[in-house]
C-alpha cells in the first residue's frame, strides 16, 4: 500500500492555509492541498512548454536542448514566444511551482506539528533563483540577462557571465559562497559519517551513544558541537551558501561592471599602508 | 512561534563536564580541564575540552605547522621582510611549484624547492591525521566512516599535488600555495583544457556539491524542525524510533513521495558529500592526461550545444597569414 | 553603560562597513550591449558615470587649415628631412603644426627642435619623433586590417603629452630575493593585469617576442603522450590570461568581446572583433620590434625602464580604454596624406 505501517494515525484533517478542506487530501503518499494543485498546474506547463520549445529548437539531444531568455533588445518587455517568450513563461511557471511547493510544505509542517525550517531553508533557494532570473535582470535592465534553460548552455552562460567581470574567481562574495558549500559538503560528512560510526560500531561492538559522538570529536579536534548543535551548524551553512551565490551574481553587473581583480584596488590603496 | 523554532538553545543546564567515554588503546591521556563557554552553548555545546593530542596528532600538528611558517617565511621574504607589506599584500602572496623546465627532478630551493618541501610536509600532515581519525574511531569501538569520508577529500588533494603532476611529468603542474594564486591557477587550468565546464566529472563533482548543500539543507532544516519531539536525537531515534523520526519521514513522503529513514539519510548523506571529491579527483586526473581539451571533447561526443550567431563564421587569420601566429 | 557603548561601536563599525561597501560599488543601471546569441551571457556592461568621465576626457584638437599641395617639396626647401620630404612645403609645415599641438602643446617647437637651428639632429626627440612618423605612416598603409579607415595620428597615443600614458617597460628581470620568497614575475598587486596575481609582465614574452598565446589543445584527446614540455603549460596559460587581462582593461571591454568563453580558442565559437584584435596583436609586436624597442640608444636614461629598455606599446597604449581609440574619431582622414608613406611613383 501507499501507506507506511504507521501513516494512519498522522493523516488528519487541517492545517491547511487555503481552501479548508475542499484539497486536504492525499494522492498515493503526495498530500495533495490547494498548493498541490497549484504546483501540479505551474510544473504540468512548464514542462509542456519546455517540451515546446525544445520541438521548435534544432534537437532533442536533452545534452543541447537549449531555450534561451529573448535578445537584450527586448528590455523588459514580453518578447514574441519562439524568440524568448518561452523562457520568460516557462520563469512564470517555475516560480509559481516553487512558491507553491513551499506553501504546501507549510501545510504540511502545520499537519505535522513541525517547525518551518524546511519551507524557510527551501525559500533561500528559490530566492537564490529568484534573483538570477528576475532581480538581476530587472536591474539591468533586461530579461535577457537571465540564463538558459539548457544542460549545457547554462553552464556557457555561467562561464560567459563570469568572464564579463574578467576573472570572478576575484568576486568576494563568490569567494565566501564558495567556501561555505565546500563547508557545508565537509561538515555533511562529518555528520554522515559520525552517525554511521555510531550506528556501524567496530565488529562485536554494540551500537553506540550521543557521548561517543562528542568524546570522538573532542579527542580529535577539542570540541564536538552536539547533536542538536550540528544540525544549526548545517542549515547555518548551508543556507549561507545559497545566500552569498545570490549576492555575487547579484552584485555582478548592476554594481559592479569592471574586472573582480580591480574590485581589491580598495584594499590595496587603504590610507594605512602609506 | 520563533521560539518553537529552536534557532537557540534558551536554558542551558550545566553540571561537571563529561570526561569523555574511555578509551581502549591510545598511551596519552586526554589533556585539560573541560570547560563551558555560555555563547558558544546557545549554537551548539558549551563544553570545549577535552583533547587527546596522542603521537599522531602532534606529528600531524608539527608537520601541518611546519609546513605553515614556511609558506609565511617565504611570502615574507617576498616582500622583503615587511610586515606591514605581508599584511597590504597577503592574498595577491604565493608560494609557487617549480617551473615546468625541471619536470620531475628536486628543483633548486628557490624555485620550487620550499613549495616542494612544504608539499611534503603538507601531505605528512594530512596523512597522519587521516590515521588519527582512524585510530580514534576504533579506540571507542566505533566505525571509521570518518576516515574513509576524509579519505575521499585526500584523492582529490592527492590527484592534484602528486599523482597529476606525475603522468604529466612535472611538479610545475601542482597548486600553488597562495589566496588569489591558487584561484589564478584554477582559472587557468580550466582555460588550458578547453573549459573544465565540459569535463563530466567535473559536472558531476559539483552536482554532488550543490546536492550535499541541499541535503544538508533538506535534513538539518527537518532535524530541527521536529527537535520538539527530540529528533536531534538521532541515535536514539535510529535503534527506537519515536513520533520525531515518523514525522520527519512523513514530511518528506507527503511532500515528494519519498522518504529516508533516520539511519539512511546519513548514508545519502555519506555518500554525496564522499563523491563529491571522488568524482572531482577523477575530473582532475583525466584532465590533460587523458583529454586536452574538454570542449572538443563534448562536441565530438555531441553533448555541447549550437549557437546561431548573426555574424557569419570568422576564419583563423594566422591560416591566411600562412602559418604564422 | 557597558552595553551601550558595544552597541554604539557595533553601530559605528557596521556604518563604516556599510560605507566601504557602497564606496566600492557603481550604480544601477548600467549600459549593456549583446554581443553573442541570446541566453549565452556574452554582454558588454558598461557604467555610465564612468563612460561620460572617459568621453568627458577626449578633447580633439582642431583640424589645420588644408595646405597647398603643389609647389617644391619640403626636402628642396628644408634640410635634413628625411622622411616627410615628399611632402609639399605646405604640408610639412601643416603636419608641424599639428604634431606641436598633438604632442608637445606646451614646450612648442623646442620640444624637439634646436631653435638656433631647427635641421640640427641634436634633440633627442627630434630622433624619436622622425621615427616615429615612419611608425605612424606604416600602420595606416600596411594594418589596415586592424586600424581600418580610421587610421591612427600622433594624437591616437599623445594626448597633448609628450611621453603617452600608457607606455610598459620590460620588468626588471629576476627581482628574487635569495634563498626563499621568488615571486616569479607575479604575486603581487600591478594594473597592467587589473592587480590578478597572473604574471605581472606578460607582454615581453607576447608583445616583443612572437610567444604562443594559444594554449588550448586543439584536439580532444592528447596528440602525444601528455607530457608538459609537448604541449602549453598551465603557467603558459597564465601567462595569456594576464595579456588578455591588459587587453579588456585596455579596451573596456570584457572577454565576450572577442571570445565565447565556452571555446576561448575557437575561431568559430568567436565574434569578427577577434579577428580585428588579432591583426592589433600581429601589428604591436612589429611596432615594438621594428620602432620602439631600437630606440633605446636615443634615449636618455630617465626615459628609459628599470631594466634600460625603451618605452614600448600595447594595446591601452593607443585604446586607453576604449574599444576605438577615440570612440572612433576619424582624425586621420584630415592628415591622410601627411601620415602615409610616400606613393611609389
Amino acid at each position: 500500500m501507499t501507506m507506511l505501517s504507521f501513516e494512519k494515525k498522522y493523516r488528519v484533517r487541517g492545517g491547511t492555509l487555503v481552501g479548508g478542506d475542499l484539497f486536504d487530501f492525499w494522492v498515493g503518499p503526495f498530500y495533495v492541498g490547494f498548493f498541490g494543485v497549484t504546483t501540479a498546474f505551474f510544473s504540468i506547463l512548464g514542462t509542456a512548454l519546455i517540451f515546446y520549445g525544445a520541438s521548435m529548437g534544432p534537437t532533442w539531444n536533452p545534452w543541447q536542448i537549449n531555450i534561451a531568455p529573448p535578445d537584450l533588445s527586448w528590455g523588459l518587455s514580453a518578447a514574441p514566444l519562439a524568440e524568448g517568450g518561452l523562457w520568460q513563461a516557462i520563469t512564470i511557471c517555475a516560480i509559481g511551482a516553487f512558491g507553491s511547493w513551499a506553501l504546501r510544505e507549510v501545510e504540511i509542517c502545520r499537519k505535522l506539528g513541525m517547525g518551518y525550517h524546511v519551507p524557510f531553508a527551501f525559500s533561500v533557494a528559490i530566492g537564490a533563483y529568484v534573483t538570477l532570473v528576475v532581480i538581476r535582470p530587472v536591474l539591468m535592465g533586461a530579461w535577457g540577462h537571465g540564463f538558459p534553460y539548457g544542460i549545457f548552455s547554462h553552464l556557457d552562460w555561467v562561464s560567459n557571465v563570469g568572464y564579463q567581470y574578467l576573472h570572478f574567481h576575484y568576486n568576494p562574495a563568490h569567494m565566501l559562497a564558495v567556501t561555505f558549500f565546500f563547508t557545508t559538503t565537509m561538515a555533511l560528512a562529518l555528520h554522515g559519517s559520525l552517525i554511521l560510526s555510531s550506528v556501524n560500531p567496530k565488529k562485536g561492538e554494540t551500537v553506540k551513544t550521543p557521548e561517543h559522538e562528542d568524546t570522538y570529536f573532542r579527542d580529535l579536534i577539542g570540541y564536538s558541537v552536539g547533536t542538536l548543535g550540528i544540525h544549526r551548524v548545517g542549515l547555518f551553512l548551508a543556507l549561507s551558501a545559497g545566500f552569498w551565490s545570490a549576492v555575487c551574481i547579484v552584485i555582478s553587473g548592476p554594481f559592479w561592471t569592471r574586472s573582480w581583480t580591480e574590485w581589491w584596488s580598495w584594499w590595496l590603496d587603504l590610507p594605512i599602508w602609506s | 512561534m520563533i521560539e518553537y523554532q529552536n534557532i537557540f538553545t534558551q536554558v542551558q543546564a550545566r553540571a561537571h563536564p563529561h570526561d569523555g567515554v574511555p578509551f581502549s588503546h591510545g598511551t596519552w591521556v586526554r589533556s585539560e580541564e573541560p570547560f563551558f563557554s555560555y555563547w558558544i552553548g546557545k549554537l551548539g555545546n558549551a563544553q570545549i575540552g577535552p583533547f587527546y593530542l596522542g603521537f599522531l596528532g602532534l606529528a600531524s600538528i608539527v608537520c601541518g605547522a611546519l609546513a605553515f611558517f614556511l609558506i609565511g617565511m617565504n611570502y615574507l621574504a617576498s616582500v622583503n621582510w615587511n610586515p606591514i607589506m605581508l599584511v597590504r599584500n597577503l592574498f595577491w602572496l604565493s608560494l609557487d611549484p617549480p617551473a615546468p623546465k625541471y619536470g620531475l627532478s628536486w628543483p633548486p630551493l628557490n624555485d620550487g624547492g620550499w613549495y616542494m618541501i612544504v608539499s611534503t610536509f603538507l601531505l605528512l600532515s594530512v596523512l597522519l591525521w587521516w590515521g588519527r581519525t582512524y585510530v580514534r574511531a576504533r579506540a571507542l569501538g566505533m566505525g571509521t566512516h570518518v576516515a574513509w569520508a576524509f579519505a575521499s577529500a585526500i584523492w582529490l588533494f592527492l590527484v592534484l599535488g602528486l599523482f597529476r603532476p606525475i603522468l604529466m611529468g612535472s611538479w610545475s603542474e601542482g597548486v600553488p600555495y597562495g589566496i588569489f594564486s591558487h584561484l589564478d591557477w584554477t582559472a587557468a587550468f580550466s582555460i588550458r583544457y578547453g573549459n573544465l565546464f565540459y569535463n563530466p566529472f567535473h559536472a558531476l563533482s559539483i552536482v554532488f556539491l550543490y546536492g550535499s548543500t541541499l541535503l544538508f539543507a533538506m535534513h538539518a532544516a527537518t532535524i530541527l524542525a521536529v527537535t520538539r519531539y527530540g529528533g536531534d536525537r538521532e541515535l536514539e531515534q535510529i535503534t527506537d524510533r519515536g513520533t520525531a523520526t515518523e514525522r520527519a519521514a512523513l514530511f518528506w513522503r507527503w511532500t515528494m513521495g519519498f522518504n529516508a529513514t533516520m539511519e539512511s539519510i546519513h548514508r545519502w548523506a555519506w555518500w554525496f558529500a564522499v563523491l563529491t571529491t571522488l568524482t572531482g579527483g577523477i575530473g582532475i586526473l583525466l584532465t590533460g592526461t587523458a583529454v586536452d581539451n574538454w570542449y572538443l571533447w563534448a562536441v565530438k561526443h555531441g553533448v555541447a550545444p549550437a549557437y546561431v550567431t548573426d555574424w557569419s563564421p570568422v576564419a583563423d587569420p594566422a591560416l591566411a597569414a600562412g602559418g604564422v601566429r | 553603560m557597558k552595553t551601550k557603548i558595544f552597541t554604539k561601536s557595533l553601530g559605528l563599525a557596521g556604518a563604516a562597513a556599510l560605507a566601504l561597501l557602497l564606496g566600492g560599488c557603481e550604480q544601477p543601471p548600467q549600459e549593456t550591449a549583446q554581443t553573442g546569441p541570446r541566453g549565452t551571457g556574452m554582454v558588454q556592461v558598461k557604467s555610465p558615470e564612468r563612460e561620460e568621465a572617459k568621453r568627458a576626457a577626449i578633447v580633439l584638437p582642431e583640424v589645420q587649415p588644408e595646405a597647398d599641395a603643389s609647389g617644391p617639396r619640403a626636402s628642396e626647401v628644408y634640410e635634413n628631412v628625411k622622411v616627410l620630404g615628399h611632402l609639399s612645403e605646405g604640408q610639412f609645415i601643416r603636419v608641424m603644426a599639428a604634431i606641436t599641438e598633438w604632442v608637445q602643446p606646451e614646450q612648442g617647437c623646442a620640444g624637439c627642435h634646436n631653435l638656433e637651428n631647427l635641421a640640427d639632429d641634436s634633440v633627442y626627440t627630434k630622433v624619436v619623433a622622425r621615427r616615429m612618423f615612419q611608425m605612424t605612416q606604416t600602420i595606416n598603409a600596411k594594418w589596415t586590417a586592424h586600424v581600418g579607415q580610421t587610421g591612427v595620428t600622433c594624437y591616437t597615443c599623445h594626448r597633448g603629452q609628450a611621453v603617452p600614458a600608457e607606455i610598459w617597460f620590460k620588468s626588471p628581470g629576476d627581482d628574487n630575493p635569495p634563498y626563499m620568497g621568488a615571486k616569479n614575475g607575479q604575486n603581487a598587486p600591478v594594473k597592467s593585469v587589473a592587480y590578478s596575481t597572473l604574471p605581472n609582465e606578460p607582454f615581453s614574452a607576447l608583445l616583443v617576442q612572437k610567444g604562443e598565446i594559444r594554449v588550448q589543445g586543439t584536439t580532444a584527446i592528447p596528440q602525444v603522450p601528455a607530457r608538459v614540455e609537448q604541449g602549453q603549460t598551465i603557467q603558459d596559460a597564465e601567462k595569456t590570461y594576464g595579456l588578455m587581462m591588459h587587453m579588456s582593461t585596455g579596451l573596456g571591454v570584457n572577454c565576450g568581446f572577442c571570445h565565447n568563453s565556452r571555446a576561448f580558442g575557437s575561431w568559430a565559437e568567436s565574434p569578427p572583433q577577434r579577428v580585428t584584435a588579432w591583426h592589433g596583436i600581429q601589428m604591436v609586436r612589429e611596432l615594438n620590434t621594428t620602432y620602439l624597442d631600437p630606440l633605446q640608444p636615443v634615449y636618455p636614461a630617465n626615459r628609459l625602464g628599470e631594466a634600460g629598455d625603451a618605452p614600448k606599446a600595447y594595446c591601452a597604449t593607443c585604446h586607453q580604454g576604449v574599444n576605438k581609440p577615440l570612440y572612433g574619431a576619424a582624425m586621420f582622414k584630415d592628415y591622410a596624406v601627411e601620415l602615409s608613406p610616400p606613393k611609389a611613383n
